[in-house]
């Protein structure tokens, strides 16, 4: 199966079914996106597909074939950052981490439709789950990232 | 059987071990050089620190990272004492050696009265039972990440380390330049003189390496540049790249997949299995019968090129599951249990003080309360998961876990192999909360990968396995009774409370070497009951340990995560029944405890507490010691919809000297939240041995539109560093509790609260 991922053309020997979490872990080796509850319900295997924030771990692979497909490992590096990992940074965001890759894919689905969001937007958006409870700072963040794209364009 | 017997006997039975011993715990947990791992180019110098070529330190680590910031906390400490920007030093995985166990962690779990160190200077009896047990757990070293007491043990022997390694390495630069020592100045790690010499420590790693410095000490408070300073964490940048290692990410080539399915009834194991359904699937390799380990349920595992496949190939096996021999567990029945054991039953006494039964029969009021708590689930976000390779011989495990040499052990025996023929890689752990302290799921992966033909496999388990197969924070029943004299005033305190003892438990099937056939008294318990700072004059405070047969295991913050719930919102019902303000009434109470008051007072002051809030929310305030810390709350809520709403939490703290200012509000907002969560929706049911939660659904979190803004203030101190990671749990729920009483006039004697 063809597909696209991160601006590359990548074949994929998956069942049509499997979802698309388990072919970008188990088989392509795309280890950022993370497996959490494997119904939709916390948010942790977000990816973009053409730009929307899905739940990779319910969507099947057949489903996105020849769909632009976006993971954490295109978001930015640490060399050349996406302004929502600078802000996450900044703001001290993550703790264990596990949810982190889910809840940047999810704020950066946001912020590509809602440049400056607001708070309840903000809620109404981010419905990631994180046992950290990182959440004041993942706020602050996004804000902050908001206010960088702003003032020095997209990343 | 009272406390002092009880200590008394376990002094005896240890100080046969003890005679002979008499060196500083710090400089006997230095480790020599081959301790540490053999690296070409680099020279270790201690069990701890070792210099790169091109002058970069590096550190054994042998706690783990799993959100707490402790890597980057303890890096700091080597980093000031070797005065090296703190980018300079790496880490690498600590050995199984005894001096990077855990001392610290068993020496607060001897059931002091937290108080009777309030004045600073310890009396004897503590320092001696301290010592003999700081002696034993020398000796034993358990290496665990948990109790919060990373920083707590690891302050004297990594500072010590690193100022030796400091030391070592200036004297060898005064040999080689035929100066004194004390000539020499170190910045950004680079040794300078005023004559123009100038080298960096790569430079004079070998030579200092034979360096006998005498007379070492770690740096004076007052020349600390990074300790005390907000510093950014180590571990974040991978974190926002997705390129964090957690267990799940472990690749190896050739690697296969696993997926665990377990007897749906606690404790139960497969009997039989028909494997036809499952292999006819393509991509499932293998169904492997696994047995019930570490304290754990049996199963079977199902073996496939990926985790989907091999989840298919779970869901399709057909199963014969065996039910455990004990009488299957039901939470309704283990309710009723325990209230009848806090009726029937005089426990284990963990404080008494003044005569209670004297003050009882004079009170002129009474006031009764029986307060009650669930299980809970740990559910950390990264599921339970091991991968194995078992090949030659040897055992190859890597893990996020909080007790790598557990592992090892756990491995050893599954794949009957020597202790030394294991090798564990501890990766980055998706949370653990206790629940990492377990081992059930490495001795599951070593079995699988006992089948799998010397290939490595990653044994993974579903989140639905996860969360009906954990070790249970155990459900708790306390039974309060106040005596108030005719003028209002609280003459005593009695409470007795009923539930699993956990540690005996989990000694049981961690580590049963150390496990005796007599329950010890378990201090967690009882802590957050026995060990209340409020001075009423006479005090009773007993626990009833029972055994339900449940799994039960740590949890954030332990026997304190009910308890305080329990004890602080008695108080607040104390200050309400003698109507006073809740502040005060602690206050009032708190006269010898100066240190208590002083966390209060910030939190309130902060909080802006007696001053109008808009209509329909209200204050709660809570206080509460756990780990060596003291941490108050006060916390606003209001009702929307029918819910409970908590807009805002003030925090202050007093956990001793901080290294990271920045890691200890993060663990506030991080505790506020995990303990908010268990106070608004948490509860674990179990019928006919069954778990009824299964996933998020049915066993809710705070999300990020329901989380309040936490603030922390610090009380600054010079006192030893104490816990972070837990102290900010038990606050929480009483504060909610005691402002939802505020706004209802509804006491909150049950959790989850209900409105």
């Amino acid at each position: 199966m063809e597909l696209h991922i991160n601006g590359e053309s990548r074949t994929a020997n998956a069942d049509p079914s499997m979802p698309l979490l388990w072919v970008l872990r188990d088989e392509l080796n795309l280890t950022g996106t993370k497996f959490g509850c494997g119904i939709a319900a916390c948010g942790a295997c977000t990816v973009h597909v053409n730009g929307q924030a899905v739940r990779s771990c319910v969507m099947p692979v057949s489903a996105v074939a020849h769909q632009k497909i976006r993971t954490i490992e295109s978001l930015g590096t640490a060399e050349k950052p996406h302004p929502l990992q600078a802000a996450w940074i900044a703001e001290q965001v993550p703790q264990c981490g596990y949810c982190q890759s889910g809840m940047l894919m999810a704020a950066a689905a946001l912020l590509d439709k809602t440049p400056n969001p607001s708070d309840a937007e903000i809620d109404a958006a981010m419905t990631n789950l994180c046992r950290c409870g990182t959440y004041q700072r993942v706020r602050a963040a996004i804000h902050r990232a908001a206010a960088q794209m702003k003032k020095g364009g997209a990343a | 059987m009272k406390r002092r017997t009880w200590l008394l006997s376990a002094l005896g039975a240890t100080g046969a071990l003890v005679v002979g011993w008499g060196v500083l715990p710090a400089r006997s947990r230095m480790g020599s050089p081959e301790l540490m791992l053999q690296t070409a180019g680099d020279v270790a110098l201690n069990g701890w620190i070792k210099i790169a070529k091109d002058g970069a330190v590096i550190l054994a680590m042998p706690r783990s990272e799993m959100g707490q910031g402790v890597h980057t906390a303890l890096a700091m400490l080597v980093a000031e004492e070797l005065d090296v920007p703190l980018s300079r030093v790496r880490l690498e995985q600590a050995g199984a050696d005894s001096i990077y166990g855990n001392v610290a962690m068993l020496v607060a779990s001897l059931p002091f009265h937290p108080l009777d160190s309030e004045g600073g200077e310890k009396p004897t009896k503590i320092k001696m039972a301290e010592w003999v047990v700081g002696k034993l757990a020398r000796e034993l070293g358990i290496n665990a990440t948990g109790g919060s007491s990373s920083m707590a043990d690891l302050w004297d022997p990594m500072r010590m380390a690193a100022a030796t390694a400091r030391a070592s390495l200036v004297q060898a630069a005064a040999s080689a330049w035929q100066v004194p020592a004390k000539d020499i100045t170190v910045a950004n790690g680079v040794m300078q003189h005023a004559s123009g010499k100038s080298a960096h420590f790569g430079d004079m790693a070998a030579a200092a390496a034979g360096a006998k410095p005498q007379d070492i000490s770690t740096k004076a408070r007052q020349d600390w540049k990074l300790i005390g300073q907000s510093t950014a964490r180590t571990d974040i940048p991978s974190k926002v790249t997705g390129q964090a290692q957690f267990g799940l990410d472990v690749r190896l080539p050739g690697m296969l997949f696993a997926a665990m399915h377990m007897s749906p009834v606690l404790a139960g194991t497969a009997s039989s299995m028909d494997t036809q359904a499952a292999l006819a699937i393509a991509g499932v390799e293998n169904v492997v019968q696994i047995d019930a380990w570490g304290g754990g349920t049996g199963g079977v595992a199902v073996v496939g090129k990926s985790s989907w496949h091999a989840r298919q190939g779970a869901q399709a096996v057909q199963v014969q599951w065996q039910n455990p021999s004990t009488a299957l567990a039901d939470t309704a029945r283990i309710q009723a249990d325990l209230l009848k054991a806090l009726n029937t039953e005089s426990g284990f006494t963990f404080h008494e003080q003044g005569v209670p039964t004297q003050a009882e029969k004079a009170a002129a009021t009474r006031i009764d309360a029986l307060y009650q708590a669930p299980y809970l689930a740990h559910a950390t976000m990264e599921p339970m998961n091991c991968t194995a390779q078992v090949k030659d011989g040897k055992v190859e495990i890597w893990a996020p876990t909080q007790v790598p040499q557990m592992a090892r052990d756990m491995a050893a025996k599954v794949a009957k192999v020597d202790k030394d023929q294991v090798t564990v890689h501890v990766t980055q752990l998706g949370g653990g909360f206790g629940r990492r302290l377990e081992v059930d799921f490495i001795g599951q992966a070593v079995q699988v990968a006992m089948a799998c033909k010397g290939l490595p496999v990653q044994l993974s388990w579903s989140r639905e396995e996860d969360m009906t197969h954990d070790f249970y924070r155990p459900m708790h029943l306390a039974k309060f009774q106040a005596s108030l004299d005719d003028k209002g005033e609280v003459t005593s305190l009695r409470i007795k409370s009923a539930g699993d003892a956990i540690t005996p438990r989990w000694m049981a099937r961690a580590a049963p070497h150390l496990s005796g056939p007599i329950d010890m008294p378990d201090k967690t318990a009882s802590e957050g009951l026995f060990d209340l700072p409020y001075g009423f004059a006479s005090q009773h405070m007993s626990h009833v340990a029972t055994k339900s047969g449940v799994p039960v295991g740590f949890w954030r913050s332990v026997g304190h995560s009910h308890n305080a719930f329990f004890s602080e919102s008695f108080i607040d019902e104390l200050a309400a029944a003698t109507k006073q303000d809740p502040l005060a009434f602690r206050l009032n109470w708190l006269k010898d405890a100066p240190r208590y008051a002083a966390v209060l007072k910030l939190a309130a002051d902060k909080a802006a507490w007696g001053t109008p809030l808009p209509a329909g929310r209200a204050r709660g305030i809570a206080l509460h010691e756990s780990f060596g810390s003291i941490v108050a709350q006060v916390a606003e809520v209001s009702l929307e919809q029918g819910q409970i709403r908590v807009h805002r939490v003030v925090c202050a703290i007093d956990c001793g000297t901080v290294v990271n200012p920045g890691t200890v509000a993060q663990q506030m907002e991080s505790s506020v939240i995990y303990g908010l969560s268990a106070a608004l929706f948490g509860k674990i049911d179990i019928v006919g041995g069954v778990v009824q939660q299964g996933n998020f659904p049915s066993y809710p979190m705070v999300s990020l539109s329901q989380a309040p803004q936490v603030e922390t203030h610090i009380v600054p101190s010079t006192r030893h560093p104490a816990g972070v990671g837990e102290p900010a749990v038990p606050p929480i729920a009483p504060a909610v509790g005691n402002a939802l009483f505020a706004l209802t006039g509804k006491r909150q004697r049950a959790l989850p609260l209900v409105v």
